[in-house]
């Protein structure tokens, strides 16, 4: 799989609400290229809120969102969501194979370029013809992240990427974004799992 | 007994044996049968009233198609209250594709443009865009609402507000497509429609009744296809936010 240069993230004081309530309270978080990140806080703390803010699906209030120094809200929304793969904590699967998620709208994925982002997600290239729909939660969570990988991402934001995962595949998830952030990569996840936080970020924030 | 009398006692039977197995099988709808029943023949009864003075002074044709079609953008709109604006896009959604092709049956020929052929016509086509409406609205709402992580799937990886509704736009679109394919694949094989049965009881030929029976179910085709399209149109503008981003929708059910 080939990587974009990387890119760095810069939140500062950010602020999001939804539905009236405050639900990020003036975040603070840098993701530089290289490094992982992890956004620790309890169950609606705003974790999966600011990853949602860090590409344009949710739209701050107050505060700045930096993308290699160019203020997200100042980028082409698509081209933003191209540049910085997001994977959602309880990830939808689209209609059709796995492969025909992984090639969605990317245009001349080779099929080696497509099992080695399945590899890098702990899953055989054999993966590649099964139904999306009939995948269990931790296998719909792998595809995710090989979804995100095959877009070249310049940023990788993750949302509790390894909750549907046993042990062993959540170390083989840990172990990839370690190779992938140093190879220059930088990735930012959020994670109750105190055990792989300690094990696998170089860095930590905490949401309150 | 006139026959006028005589039907409308037939009626009431068949309302009141609607009436009576609601209450034989306790399926708590005999009251709201009752006052479904009471209302149509209240509203038939003024809308006879009303027809009647349309047909003597037929200026009055226009402020009758008005009427039905401001109360069919109400009516969907009542049923769309979700979406912002409702009543006013329903209005749009349902005037513009029925008005449209009432214009176009006058224009052709198809039919002759008296108050006697404009306001059926008019009031079939704008029930059509209006059932078509409701049912394209519906769907795209609670699709919205239920498929939302889908629609936010597809935004995350980079498409734009358009392309990652579109599946929810296809699926309501066809929704509300369906009771008009089926009533029009079925027709003669398992109903006989209203236009027709309104013909051959009104002394026309059944050749002349087909005819007219199958232009008015190929306009109802193109009108409630253009309705939901127009209706699904005004949703997407609705929901859809600066930085391609969806508007989230809740659902009441």
């Amino acid at each position: 799989m080939g990587l974009r240069p990387a890119a760095g993230l810069d939140a500062r004081a950010v602020v999001v609400s939804l539905g009236g309530r405050v639900v990020v309270h003036g975040v603070d978080l840098r993701v530089p290229p290289g490094c992982v990140v992890g956004l620790l806080g309890a169950s609606g703390s705003g974790k999966s809120t600011l990853l949602r803010a860090c590409v344009r699906l949710v739209e701050i209030e107050a505060g700045t969102i930096e993308l290699d120094g160019e203020d997200v809200g100042a980028l082409d929304a698509r081209m933003l969501r191209r540049r910085v793969g997001l994977v959602a904590q309880t990830p939808v699967m689209l209609p059709g194979t796995v492969a025909a998620n992984l090639r969605y709208g990317v245009a001349g994925l080779t099929a080696a370029a497509l099992h080695a982002a399945l590899g890098d997600a702990g899953l055989p290239a054999s993966f590649a013809g099964r139904v999306a729909d009939e995948l269990s939660g931790g296998e719909r969570a792998r595809v995710a992240l090989a979804r995100a990988l095959t877009r070249a991402p310049e940023l990788l934001l993750l949302d509790e990427p390894t909750s549907a995962l046993d042990h062993e595949t959540a170390e083989h998830i840990g172990a990839t974004l370690r190779r992938l952030a140093d190879g220059g990569l930088g990735i930012c996840l959020a994670t109750h799992d105190l055990a792989f936080a300690d094990r696998w970020l170089d860095r930590r924030v905490a949401l309150t | 007994m006139s026959a006028t009398v005589l039907k409308v006692l037939a009626g009431a039977g068949f309302a009141a044996i609607a009436v009576a197995l609601s209450l034989r099988y306790r399926l708590g709808r005999a009251r709201e049968i009752a006052i479904a029943a009471a209302r149509a023949l209240a509203q038939l009864a003024v809308v006879g009233a009303a027809i009647a003075l349309v047909f003597e002074f037929p200026v009055l044709a226009a402020a009758f198609v008005a009427v039905m079609v401001a109360t069919a953008g109400l009516t969907a709109g009542s049923r769309l209250r979700e979406l912002p604006g409702a009543r006013a896009r329903s209005l749009a959604a349902i005037a513009l594709p029925a008005l449209a092709a009432t214009g176009a049956l006058l224009a052709s020929g198809a039919f002759d443009p008296t108050a006697r052929e404009v306001v059926p016509t008019a009031g079939i086509l704008i029930g059509g865009a209006m059932a078509a409406t409701t049912l394209t609205g519906r769907r795209l709402l609670e699709s919205l609402h239920d498929d939302r992580g889908e629609i936010e799937t597809r935004l995350a990886l980079g498409d734009s507000a358009r392309m990652a509704l579109a599946p929810a736009i296809r699926r309501a679109v066809h929704t509300g497509l369906v009771p008009v394919v089926d009533q029009t694949r079925s027709v003669g094989l398992v109903t006989l429609p209203g236009t027709f049965v309104g013909l051959i009881l009104g002394g026309a030929s059944p050749e002349e009744a087909a005819a007219t029976q199958l232009v008015v179910l190929c306009a109802l085709l193109a009108v409630e296809l253009g309705a939901g399209l127009l209706l699904a149109e005004l949703t997407q503008r609705a929901v859809i936010l600066p930085g391609e981003r969806v508007r989230r929708v809740d659902v009441d059910r």
